[in-house]
């Protein structure tokens, strides 16, 4: 087990005063189970504090870190040295910003302007069903719950929408319909309607090519072409 | 650069939430509840609200169910009163845990995805300190959403705030308070995207603003938590409470400190030392593994201290392990999958058939703004700022005293933001403030001054030095002598921050002045937490003086601490409110100043 690797990072800048982009390369030796954010922290204590990252909780549970790395969409934090020397076969790595919104500064990206889209399928009980406020716990067998468990872990870090290889100005993305579909499977919704509306609207559902390159990616391994496909097929519809 | 320091402009609202996560959220929703239409404006740090630290609660919320045949809310309130080594304040314990079940209810018919028994009726767990009969068994307490239930009340907030019509502003954070005839009308905010100031006047303001566990090396916190709500407050002349309560989760992965959730011993796991012991027997021998955080961490430095520990060879920190080699399958893959995947993920084990790695973490600040029931601030006892709200954990009213209990923080986020969001309705009918005169001058003063220092100093190496002193001597283990050398240092660095230069004089998400602004607040937080440390001589809960090992009656009250020049401390004291105790009621005994032992 090799401890220490020697890194070429090419780093995808951005300069927001003079609209200037560039590639800047940064050479460094790390340990085997640094994370890439550790890396960048290194680079910017080490080599230069003006490199521009974004992140939060740094374990994979907030999605703030998601960059490009060699073209594959994915969570900076929960990308260890020597499983990137491993999967990609290479000690050189190039990183940009995910292009799914805004760029700001060097990777940081206008995260609120993408949430926009998740914002716009409501993600939340439009119309609840009828017990609500009688002190009392909806009753849901985990059998129902384990249809549509999987897709509550999405944590909007966008590597899908990233992914997908359908236009982001035409269709709403991967995590966005998996938020409508959540709802739509909670049987404590019965804005149904309203729902099956926006999921099959001019950005809805119809726009995914099943590439289902948004399973291949997903950090949080949710197979989102899958709820993509229950809606494709009809079966919300009653 | 300079003119661009000013106020760009000035936005009015109802009620200012400085902080979006689980406690600000909440008190957010219930403005809407109450006052649908009312103008909310909330302030987060990090890139959106759904990325708060709030979200990588892993276990559970505590509540009891008053379904439930064996347990009890009074049971509830003796464990926590138990767990804070005798100083939280009762009034407090027994209004939240009077009020845990009803808030579950009101998440779950939201539509948080909490998991389910059989029946479909919520299910349950036990965690550490958590009992039935004041210490006889384990209670089955908690209600938890897998082991993600802060992501779960977090995305139930989330769209419960925007269903209400809440305003954002994402990537900003709050560089000063402001203040009109004593009364709190708002802060102004820097919006680290734009590069701008912009004044929020409002008729309540309430901190939301979460930890500062950046403060140590190895936190599970996150990158954001770096204490800039208690600087608000010394600031603006406002006391901090209790800085020294301090608490070390006992099971940190190694490395980056990631938490491996109490839920991990809950379902059996078991701490070993070098030589395999389940050492836990020795020291808390009925609850053994799953007694009280502060307890364990001190039972693992203990071990590596007296050279039980294992080195890592990569991050060089010893540790010890934990063992869930022996649970089932099933354990694994449907209790514990996303803490399993932590290993994994972030250290290359599998704890199917590996050790862990797991040491204790900086994890939870007990310490804060000191405010009454309904989270509005205290400038001293009873005096209450008008306006001024802080809940959660950037707040101690104070319901964990010097220890929290494991799911007693997602209950105290939920619970004391609703009180606040009720409080807060009230004063929407008063009538608008003018800004105040100066608004802004302390903001631009500290901003031209990092702008404009020259020198030779790193901004990294600063912040690394402060975490390891802090580690080192003002951690799990504490003595008057490693404090005063902590204090001494910190006044050192402090100077040193004079000779940092910032690269780049952009205001435009420019993260090394973010950084920069981040240090100042660091490094006074340090200050109070050591200061508080070395004035408190005794010992409880988080905070261990190896010097005064036991509790000391003088020491009964909380700290008070202020400080508006960097490194001058004055002290003052609360009393912690001991009404369950005097109240004699049935069992009021079990309220008194007890022994901690399990």
């Amino acid at each position: 087990m090799q401890e220490m690797y020697d890194l070429t990072l090419r780093i995808k800048r951005y300069n927001p005063e003079e609209k200037r982009s560039w590639m800047q390369e940064y050479r460094l030796q790390a340990g085997r189970i640094l994370r890439f954010t550790d890396v960048f922290r290194k680079i910017n204590n080490e080599i230069d504090p003006t490199l521009a990252w974004n992140s939060s909780c740094e374990h994979a549970q907030c999605g703030t870190c998601s960059v490009l790395v060699n073209g594959k969409p994915l969570l900076a934090c929960e990308l260890l040295v020597e499983n990137a020397v491993a999967q990609f076969g290479t000690t050189t790595f190039t990183i940009k910003p995910i292009p799914i919104a805004p760029l700001v500064r060097d990777l940081i990206v206008d995260l609120e302007k993408a949430y926009a889209r998740v914002e716009s399928v409501k993600p939340y009980i439009i119309a609840p069903a009828e017990n609500r406020n009688q002190g009392k716990e909806y009753q849901i067998t985990p059998q129902v719950l384990d249809e549509y468990v999987e897709a509550t872990r999405c944590i909007n870090c966008f590597c899908c929408a990233t992914a997908c290889i359908s236009s982001h100005k035409n269709f709403l993305g991967p995590n966005a319909i998996l938020a409508s579909v959540v709802r739509l499977m909670d049987p404590r919704e019965q804005a149904r309607e309203e729902r099956l509306k926006l999921l099959y609207s001019e950005r809805g559902v119809y726009r995914c090519h099943t590439s289902k390159a948004c399973s291949f990616v997903c950090p949080k391994e949710i197979d989102v072409a899958h709820f993509i496909a229950l809606a494709k097929e009809g079966k919300f519809k009653r | 650069m300079k003119e661009k320091l000013r106020i760009g402009s000035t936005q009015y609202c109802d009620v200012l939430v400085i902080g979006a996560g689980g406690a600000g959220l909440r008190c957010a929703a219930e403005v809407f509840q109450r006052k649908p239409g009312a103008r909310v404006l909330a302030v987060t740090k990090v890139a959106h609200p759904q990325k708060s630290h709030t979200t990588t609660a892993q276990g559970g919320l505590a509540a009891v169910d008053p379904k439930d045949p064996i347990d009890k809310p009074i049971y509830h309130m003796f464990d926590t009163w138990k767990g804070s080594d005798c100083m939280a304040d009762q009034n407090i314990v027994r209004k939240i845990v009077d009020a845990a079940w009803e808030e579950i209810i009101w998440l779950e018919n939201r539509g948080m995805h909490l998991s389910r028994d059989i029946d479909g009726k919520l299910s349950k767990r036990t965690f550490g300190g958590h009992t039935v009969n004041f210490g006889e068994a384990s209670a089955f307490r908690a209600v938890y959403e897998a082991d993600r239930t802060g992501k779960g009340i977090i995305d139930t907030l989330w769209g419960e705030a925007l269903r209400g019509g809440i305003v954002f502003l994402n990537q900003s954070m709050a560089t000063e308070l402001l203040f009109s005839k004593g009364r709190c009308v708002g802060a102004v905010i820097f919006r680290q995207k734009e590069g701008e100031f912009v004044a929020v006047l409002a008729k309540a303001t309430v901190l939301g603003m979460g930890g500062s566990g950046q403060v140590f090396r190895v936190t599970t916190n996150c990158r954001q938590n770096t204490g800039d709500y208690l600087v608000l407050a010394l600031e603006a002349g406002l006391p901090v409470m209790d800085p020294e309560a301090v608490q070390f989760h006992p099971t940190g992965i190694v490395g980056p400190g990631i938490l491996a959730s109490e839920t991990l011993r809950s379902v059996g796991g078991i701490l070993r030392n070098k030589d395999l012991e389940a050492f836990m027997v020795r020291y808390a021998p009925k609850m053994k593994d799953l007694a009280p955080r502060d307890l364990v961490s001190r039972a693992i430095e203990t071990e590596i201290r007296e050279g039980r520990g294992i080195m890592n060879p990569d991050h060089k920190i010893e540790h010890v392990w934990i063992d869930v080699r022996h649970l089932p399958d099933h354990v694994h893959d449907v209790q514990i999958p996303e803490v399993a995947s932590f290993f994994r993920k972030f250290v290359n084990i599998d704890p199917k058939k590996e050790l862990c790695p797991i040491r204790p973490s900086n994890h939870y600040h007990m310490g804060g703004i000191p405010t009454d029931e309904f989270g509005r601030v205290e400038k001293g006892p009873g005096e209450v700022i008008p306006g001024l709200f802080a809940v959660g954990e950037c707040a101690a009213a104070s319901f964990h005293g010097f220890n929290r209990l494991g799911t007693n923080s997602l209950l105290e986020l939920i619970t004391m933001g609703k009180f606040a969001g009720e409080k807060a309705v009230e004063l929407i009918g008063e009538k608008s403030e003018e800004m105040p005169a100066g608004a802004g001058e302390r903001t631009f003063a500290q901003f031209s001054g990092f702008l404009g220092a020259a020198g030779k100093a790193s901004l990294g190496e600063i912040r690394q030095t402060m975490q390891a002193v802090m580690t080192e001597k003002v951690g799990v283990f504490r003595v008057a002598k490693g404090l005063q050398e902590a204090i001494s240092k910190l006044r050192e660095l402090q100077e040193k921050t004079g000779e940092i230069t910032i690269s780049g004089k952009s205001l435009t998400m420019n993260q090394e002045l973010i950084q920069r602004w981040e240090l100042k607040n660091l490094l006074a937080v340090s200050m109070v937490i050591a200061q508080g440390a070395l004035n408190r001589r005794d010992s409880r809960g988080g905070h261990f003086r190896e010097d005064y090992p036991e509790r000391h009656e003088e020491f009964n009250d909380h700290t008070l601490t202020y400080m508006t020049e960097f490194g001058k401390v004055n002290f003052g004291k609360r009393p912690v409110d001991m009404s369950l105790f005097e109240a004699k009621g049935a069992n009021y005994e079990k309220f008194g100043m007890i022994e901690r032992k399990y």
